[in-house]
C-alpha cells in the first residue's frame, strides 16, 4: 500500500487509521453506541459536570466544620458528616475537582514525557535507545504504589509532589509502546522516501512518526486514567496527596477507616473512587477494542 | 465487549481499603479457648512495641510489661496508684532530710527463679550496670551512687537532691538480676560496661530475675509467652501462663468484641471504644497530653513570637470540642501534666473559648489574617488521628481569623523539624517515660533542652515562669512539690509557647471474669501478675 513518491498521502492514511477505526467502519458500531460504554460515559459525564459546577451543587462549604460530628446520612446531610462535623456528600462533590483533574495532569505529563523519549529512543537507536530502554527497566522493576510513595515521602507530601511521582512512575509505558510503534515503522518506504527528499529528523518525528504511533498511546492513556485515580487515592489514603483539609477522596477513605462503624464516612468518597475508575477502565477497554487488531476478532 | 480480567482486577482494587476491614475479621477468628473459665492462660493483646527484654535496656511499651513480670524492684506501684511506691524487694527504707541519702532494707529470703538467694551484691551489680551500659532507660539513674552497707542493706546516693529516687527504683528498669548468671552470659557492670556489657542476647531469650513469672519464649514479631514462676517468694499469680499477642488495634477490636475469658486488651483507646459490647470492664487514666508549642524566636516567625498572637490562639480554641474529638476518657486541657500524675491541675482550671478576646488580641497585636505553617506527625496515636485533632484547631484559629496551612510530616522528619526548632507552630503528644511530673521542668523550662526547639529562651521568658520552675525543683517534700508544680502550670499556661489541648486515657480492655486488670501509669500498662479470676 505504500507509495514511495507521497509520502503526504500515507501520512494522513496513518492518521486516519486510528481515527477511523473509532467511528466503526466495517469492524462495527462505533464505540459510543454499545451500552457499557454509555454508561460510562454518561457517570464521567457526570462526575465532569459536578466538578465543574460543585461550587452550585454542593449544598454546604466542603471545609466548614460544624458541631453536629458524625450525623449519619438524612435530609440535611444526604451522605452524613464525618469526625468534623463536615458535610460528606460536599466533599464528595468538592472531591471530583481535584481528582479528575489531577489525574488528567498526571496522565497528560507522563504521555508527553513518555511519548517523547519514546520517539527519541525508537528512531534514534543504538546506545540512545539502550540507555533509555534500560531506565524504563528500572522502574518497571518497582511495584508502582511503593516507588510513588517513595519519591513521595521523599519529596514531601503535597499535591505538586505526589502528582510528580505519579509521572515518574507511569512515564515508562507510554515511551515502550511509542518506541515499539516507531520501531515498527522504521524501515519504512515513506521515511526513507522522506529522508530522499531532505526531511530532517526533527520534522520527520514531528510530522510522520509521531502521528502514526500516538493511537496506541492515547488508548493506553485512557485506561491509565482510571490508574491514576485510583494511585492518587492511595497516595492520599496514606497520608502522601493533597495535604489536608482538602476534600481528596483517599484521604476521606482513610479518615472513615478509622472507625467502620460510621460507615458512611469512608463509603460514600469509596464510591466514587470506584465509579470514576470504573468508568475510565471501560472507556479504555472500548477504545482498545476498537483501535487494537488483536482484540477486534469474533466481532 | 470484552474487559480483560486484568483491568478488572485494577477497579476493584478500589474497593481495597474496604476490604481492609474483611481481611482482618478474617484474622480475628481463632482466639478465645477459654471459655470454661479454668484455663490457666491469660492472654493479653497489644500492638508491640519491644525491641528487648534486657531490663538494663529496656524503654519501649510492650517489653516494660514483660520486664515488670519477670523481675522485681526495690519499690514498686500496687493497681493503679502512681503516687506512693510501696515495698517490693526492699521491705523498707529511709529517706535523708537533705533527699540525697536513700537506704533501702532488703527482704529476707527472697531467691531468683533458680532458687539461688537474691542478696545486696545483685542490687548493686544491678543498678551500676543500668547506669554504666548507658542504654536509653540509664538517664533515670546517672546521677546516682549505689553501695551496700552490708548483706541486706543498699544505700542509694544522689549528687542533688532528689526527692523521686524512691519512684526511679520502681521502675521497670531498676529490675534485679541474678548478678552470677548474668555475669557468665557477658554482663557487665564497670564504668566500661557501655563498651564490655555483651548480655542482651541471652537476656532477650532468658529471664534472670526473681519476679512472679519465668521466660517461656520470646518473639519480638509475634508472641513473647510467660509461665509462672515456681520459686516466686510473693503471692503466686493465678494465671500459670501469659501470652502477649502482638496484634494491631483494629483486630485487637473484633478479637474483643468476642473473647469470652481470661483476654485483655492495651491500644483500645479513643473513639475504638465506641461499639465495644457492655460485657467488657475497662480501666483508664487520663496520662497523655496533647499541646501546641510556638515559636517563641522572632527570627523563625514573628508572628508565633509575638505574645499577643500567643494569647489570641489559646481563647480561639474550642477546648470541649477538640476533647470530644478523642472520644470517652478525654478532658479539655489543662496544665502540661496530665491528669494521672501528682502536681496535675485540678478539672476546672481548663482553658476556656473567647473567639470575640481572640480577634481583639490579634488586632492589639496588629496582625490581621496571619499565616502560620502549623506541622504535625501524620500519626494516629492512642487511638486518634492527629491529622483530625490539628484539622480542627485550624477551623478554630479561622473563625477567629488566623489561617493556619497544615503540614502534615511522616514522625521521623516530624522528630528531625522539632529539633531543628524551625517550626513556627507544631502540635505533639506527651506522655511521661516515668511518672515524675517533675522532669516537665527539665525539658520545658525556659531555656532547658525541648524548650530551646521553640526558641523560648531565659530572655525571652517572664521571670515568674522561671522563679516557678526553680521553686518545684528546690522543695523537697513531695505534697509540696505537686503544690509548686500546679503553680508552675499556671504561670506557663498565662505565657509559655506551650498550650495545652487536652488529656487523654490509656486504657485496659478486659473481659469481665478477670479482677485486676487496672491501668497504671507507672509505665508497665499493667502488672500481669496482679490479674486474676472472680
Amino acid at each position: 500500500m505504500t507509495t514511495l513518491a507521497d509520502p503526504k498521502a500515507e501520512r494522513a492514511l496513518g492518521r486516519r487509521r486510528w481515527l477511523g477505526r473509532l467511528r466503526g467502519g466495517p469492524a462495527g458500531r462505533p464505540v459510543w453506541r454499545q451500552p457499557i460504554t454509555v454508561v460510562a460515559l454518561v457517570i464521567l459525564g457526570g462526575w465532569l459536570l459536578l466538578a465543574l459546577l460543585a461550587d452550585v451543587l454542593a449544598p454546604y462549604d466542603p471545609l466548614a466544620q460544624s458541631a453536629d460530628t458524625y450525623a449519619s446520612p438524612s435530609g440535611a446531610h444526604w451522605f452524613g458528616t464525618d469526625s468534623l462535623g463536615r458535610d460528606i456528600l460536599s466533599r464528595v462533590i468538592h472531591g471530583a475537582r481535584l481528582s479528575i483533574p489531577l489525574a488528567l495532569a498526571i496522565v497528560s505529563l507522563a504521555l508527553l514525557v513518555g511519548g517523547l523519549l519514546g520517539l527519541v529512543a525508537g528512531y534514534v537507536g543504538r546506545f540512545v535507545d539502550e540507555a533509555l530502554m534500560r531506565l524504563t527497566d528500572l522502574v518497571f522493576a518497582f511495584p508502582q504504589i511503593i516507588l510513588a510513595m517513595a519519591v513521595t515521602a521523599a519529596f514531601g507530601p503535597n499535591t505538586r509532589n505526589a502528582v510528580l511521582a505519579l509521572v515518574i512512575v507511569s512515564w515508562p509505558v507510554y515511551a515502550r509502546v511509542i518506541r515499539s510503534a516507531v520501531l515498527s515503522m522504521r524501515g519504512d518506504d515513506y521515511l526513507n522516501a522522506a529522508r530522499l527528499l531532505g526531511v530532517g529528523p526533527i520534522r520527520a518525528l514531528r510530522r510522520d512518526v509521531l502521528p502514526n504511533s500516538i493511537g496506541p498511546a492515547i488508548v493506553l492513556a485512557t485506561l491509565e486514567l482510571g490508574n491514576a485515580v485510583l494511585l492518587l487515592a492511595a497516595l492520599s489514603f496514606l497520608g502522601l496527596g493533597p495535604r489536608p483539609p482538602a476534600a481528596e477522596w483517599g484521604s476521606m477513605v482513610a479518615l472513615g477507616a478509622q472507625d467502620l462503624s460510621m460507615w458512611w464516612v469512608s463509603v460514600f468518597p469509596g464510591l466514587a473512587i470506584l465509579t470514576v475508575v470504573m468508568a475510565f477502565n471501560v472507556l479504555g477497554d472500548a477504545l482498545r477494542d476498537r483501535l487494537d487488531p488483536r482484540y477486534t476478532k469474533g466481532r | 465487549m470484552s474487559v480483560s480480567p486484568r483491568r478488572l482486577l485494577a477497579g476493584a482494587s478500589a474497593l481495597a481499603t474496604l476490604a481492609v476491614l474483611s481481611v482482618s475479621a478474617c484474622s480475628a477468628g481463632g482466639s478465645g479457648g477459654n471459655a470454661n473459665g479454668t484455663a490457666k492462660t491469660l492472654t493479653v493483646n497489644t500492638s508491640f512495641v519491644l525491641k528487648t527484654l534486657d531490663p538494663g535496656r529496656v524503654y519501649e511499651a510492650t517489653g516494660l510489661t514483660a520486664v515488670h513480670a519477670l523481675y522485681d524492684t526495690l519499690l514498686t506501684f500496687k493497681g493503679s496508684d502512681v503516687g506512693k511506691p510501696v515495698p517490693a524487694l526492699a521491705e523498707s527504707y529511709q529517706a535523708s532530710p537533705d533527699a540525697k541519702t536513700f537506704t533501702f532494707k532488703l527482704r529476707q529470703g527472697v531467691t531468683f527463679a533458680d532458687g539461688s538467694p537474691l542478696t545486696a551484691d545483685d542490687v548493686v551489680f544491678s543498678l551500676n550496670r543500668l547506669k554504666n551500659i548507658k542504654g536509653s532507660p540509664a538517664v533515670t539513674v546517672s546521677g546516682l551512687t549505689v553501695t551496700k552497707t552490708d548483706d541486706s542493706t543498699v544505700v542509694v546516693a544522689s549528687a542533688t537532691p532528689d526527692p523521686n529516687i524512691p519512684v526511679v527504683l520502681s521502675m521497670p528498669s531498676t529490675a534485679v538480676l541474678n548478678s552470677k548468671v548474668a555475669k557468665e552470659h557477658g554482663a557487665r557492670d564497670g564504668a566500661d560496661a557501655a563498651q564490655g556489657d555483651t548480655a542482651q542476647q541471652y537476656l532477650d531469650t532468658t529471664s534472670v530475675g526473681s519476679g512472679p513469672y519465668v521466660l517461656k519464649s520470646y518473639d519480638p514479631s509475634s508472641q513473647v509467652v510467660l509461665e509462672a514462676n515456681p520459686k516466686y517468694w510473693g503471692t503466686k499469680p493465678q494465671f500459670s501462663r501469659v501470652v502477649l499477642r502482638n496484634m494491631d488495634v483494629q483486630t485487637q477490636k473484633l478479637t474483643m468484641q468476642r473473647a469470652e475469658a481470661a483476654e485483655i486488651s492495651l491500644d483500645i483507646s479513643g473513639k475504638l471504644l465506641d461499639g465495644l459490647p457492655g460485657s467488657l470492664q475497662t480501666s483508664g487514666v487520663q496520662d497523655t497530653v496533647y499541646f501546641l508549642f510556638l515559636n517563641a524566636d522572632p527570627g523563625v516567625s514573628a508572628v508565633t513570637s509575638n505574645p499577643k498572637f500567643n494569647q489570641a490562639l489559646r481563647a480561639a480554641i474550642d477546648y470541649q470540642g477538640i476533647a470530644a474529638l478523642y472520644g470517652k476518657g478525654a478532658a479539655p486541657g489543662a496544665g502540661l501534666v496530665a491528669p494521672a500524675f501528682p502536681g496535675a491541675l485540678p478539672a476546672g482550671e481548663e482553658s476556656k473559648r473567647d473567639v470575640a478576646k481572640a480577634k481583639a488580641l490579634l488586632t492589639e497585636a496588629g496582625l490581621t489574617n496571619p499565616t502560620v505553617k502549623f506541622t504535625y506527625p501524620a500519626i494516629t496515636y492512642k487511638g486518634v488521628d492527629l491529622g483530625t485533632v490539628a484539622t480542627k484547631v485550624q477551623g478554630d484559629a479561622a473563625e477567629a481569623g488566623i489561617k493556619l496551612e497544615l503540614n502534615p510530616q511522616p514522625l521521623t522528619t516530624f522528630l528531625d523539624e522539632m529539633r531543628g526548632g524551625k517550626s513556627p507552630l507544631g502540635f505533639t503528644p506527651q506522655s511521661l517515660n516515668y511518672p515524675v511530673a517533675d522532669s516537665l521542668i527539665n525539658n520545658m523550662a525556659p531555656g532547658q533542652a525541648t524548650a530551646l526547639r521553640s526558641g523560648w529562651t531565659v530572655e525571652r521568658a517572664d521571670p515568674a515562669v522561671v522563679a516557678a520552675g526553680k521553686k518545684v525543683t528546690a522543695t523537697l517534700d513531695l505534697a509540696g512539690r505537686a503544690t509548686a508544680m500546679q503553680e508552675w502550670q499556671r504561670l506557663m499556661n498565662a505565657s509559655s509557647p506551650y498550650l495545652v489541648l487536652a488529656s487523654n486515657s490509656s486504657i485496659v480492655v478486659a473481659t469481665t471474669d478477670l479482677t485486676g486488670a487496672d491501668y497504671t501509669a507507672a509505665g508497665w500498662q499493667v502488672d500481669v501478675a496482679a490479674v486474676g479470676r472472680k
